[in-house]
């Protein structure tokens, strides 16, 4: 019950947030630095990939990011 | 610089008119797509101290990208894992025997170690196609197959993502999910829950194969702040179902007052355990619950990447990330990025060191490290440069760390003071190589 209430309560944090932030933002020629390599959110796939992989397997929590490591019965 | 010369003096003036006028000399039409290629490719090797786990591995990300922003990515992953691992059992003052997981044979830890198996060696190959796509001017999908199989392992998982731009592309809602059928078969065969390790030979506390399924979904939101602050926020439910034991892993049968492992005697002739052993057992379901947050933020040329997570499950365990990058030019060409983590989780409600012999067992217990009481930290260093072809070559060394405690009143008698959390010391060692073509 508890979980179910967390599970809602972040739902509506994640409208909230996004309704406030519609004021917020940059007009499309102001997106220089944006557009930069190193100011994506993932800018090494591989390397996120296997810190997640390596994470995965040898604590118990996964995932966040994107979807959980997974995919191997690790020791 | 003599073999960048451009080779006559009308393409000088061409490209010299061009970066002028800050455009780019047209391409030929041609009939077809032209392809274009990218590669991520890294070799990592990953060491645990004590002889634990070493894996080498090599992976790489290819993308075909289309006209119209459509992109075709491929994975491959290989590992090669060899070493030992904890089984679980606790030390004792006496050497201890057990028998291997394949029931073939059986090996012998001496007196006042920490039991590890070390019978652990696999090759683990991972593959993952993706397919992405703009659906109209605001909406992007994808869709992918992820499988993988390594001796005793095989997963299989589908998965597809849904996200659409708003606000003048300021702000990026996005809704992904996966399932995937994992298969168990493990060496030897899966124990029955709470069975005894038996001799050499003998098979009887062990069945097939298992199974599990999993679902995974997020939600997230991406939100430009500004010029120079981009954030993201997402939740992630995650659900497994199914054989959710670690096959290899046992738990020592102790005695209640001294908190000593009960002696076994093998069967005449027999070669088998010395001590009485108990294979884990662990719920067959698992919901985890997961919120994530992330920040880039430019600084004058320097970024900062920092992002926290909080993860909460019905096994009780808790737990909290933080991950901070900062990557720092040097020059045009170079940078480097020190990265620091920190992690620190809770036990599991049936994370226990050992079984109480003559007393009823619990439901569920597993003595797996990994479920327990522990602090984790991780230093390292990247450093990135540029080659004169505009490829990207990496090198990264990190340190990662594991400390973790007992809780107090899991400890009986002698093994207070005896037992101890099995801290963890690894490297990573990571050299990765863009290019495209």
């Amino acid at each position: 019950m508890n979980r179910t209430r967390s599970g809602i309560m972040a739902i509506v944090a994640l409208v909230v947030l996004g309704s406030g932030c519609s004021s917020m933002g940059v007009e499309p020629w102001e997106r220089d630095i944006l557009a930069k390599e190193e100011m994506q959110l993932t800018t090494d796939p591989v390397e996120a990939a296997i810190d997640d992989h390596i994470y995965f397997s040898k604590e118990a929590s996964s995932g966040g990011r994107g979807f959980g490591g997974g995919g191997c019965g690790c020791n | 610089m003599a073999e960048n010369k451009p080779k006559s003096v009308s393409a000088a003036l061409a490209a010299a008119t061009c970066s002028l006028l800050g455009t780019v000399p047209a391409a030929p039409v041609q009939a077809q797509e032209e392809p274009n290629w990218e590669f991520n490719t890294a070799l990592l090797y990953y060491g645990e101290d004590n002889d634990r786990v070493q894996d080498l591995s090599f992976n790489l990300l290819a993308r075909r990208l289309y006209v119209d922003d459509r992109s075709l990515t491929l994975g491959l992953t290989v590992d090669t894992l060899t070493g030992a691992t904890p089984s679980g059992a606790i030390r004792q003052n006496v050497p201890q025997t057990f028998t291997r997981p394949s029931g073939s044979s059986a090996y012998t830890i001496p007196a006042g170690e920490l039991p590890l198996d070390d019978t652990f060696k696999d090759t683990r190959a991972a593959f993952t196609v993706a397919w992405a796509q703009p659906l109209g001017r605001l909406w992007q999908t994808s869709v992918g197959f992820s499988g993988s199989r390594e001796y005793d392992y095989t997963h299989l998982g589908l998965n597809g993502s849904l996200a659409r731009d708003f606000n003048k592309r300021n702000t990026t809602v996005s809704a992904g999910l996966a399932i995937a059928h994992d298969i168990w078969d493990p060496v030897g065969g899966a124990p029955v829950p709470f069975a005894p390790m038996l001799d050499v030979g003998d098979t009887a506390n062990k069945t097939g194969s298992e199974t599990k399924d999993i679902i995974d979904a997020v939600i997230g939101v991406t939100q430009v702040i500004s010029r120079k602050l981009l954030v993201q926020v997402n939740y992630s439910f995650s659900n497994s179902s199914g054989y959710l034991t670690d096959p290899y892993k046992i738990l020592s049968l102790v005695d209640g007052a001294t908190g000593d492992t009960i002696p076994r005697v093998p069967a005449p002739g027999a070669e088998g355990p010395s001590h009485e052993f108990r294979f884990e057992n662990r719920p067959d379901d698992r919901t985890k619950h997961s919120l994530y947050g992330q920040a880039k933020y430019y600084m004058g040329g320097k970024v900062l990447d920092a992002s926290y997570r909080y993860m909460t499950d019905d096994w009780e365990i808790d737990s909290h990330t933080v991950d901070l990058r900062l990557r720092w030019p040097l020059g045009e060409r170079s940078y480097i990025e020190p990265h620091l983590r920190f992690y620190t989780q809770s036990e599991a409600d049936f994370y226990t060191i050992s079984l109480v012999d003559g007393v009823e067992l619990p439901q569920f217990a597993s003595a797996d490290y990994r479920l327990g009481n522990f602090d984790a930290i991780t230093a390292g260093l990247k450093y990135g440069w540029k080659t004169r072809s505009g490829n990207e070559m990496s090198i990264r060394a990190e340190l990662y760390q594991q400390d973790g405690t007992i809780p107090a009143n899991l400890l009986i008698g002698n093994q207070v003071g005896r037992e101890t959390y099995p801290d963890l010391d690894a490297i990573i060692v990571q050299f990765s190589y863009h290019f495209s073509r």
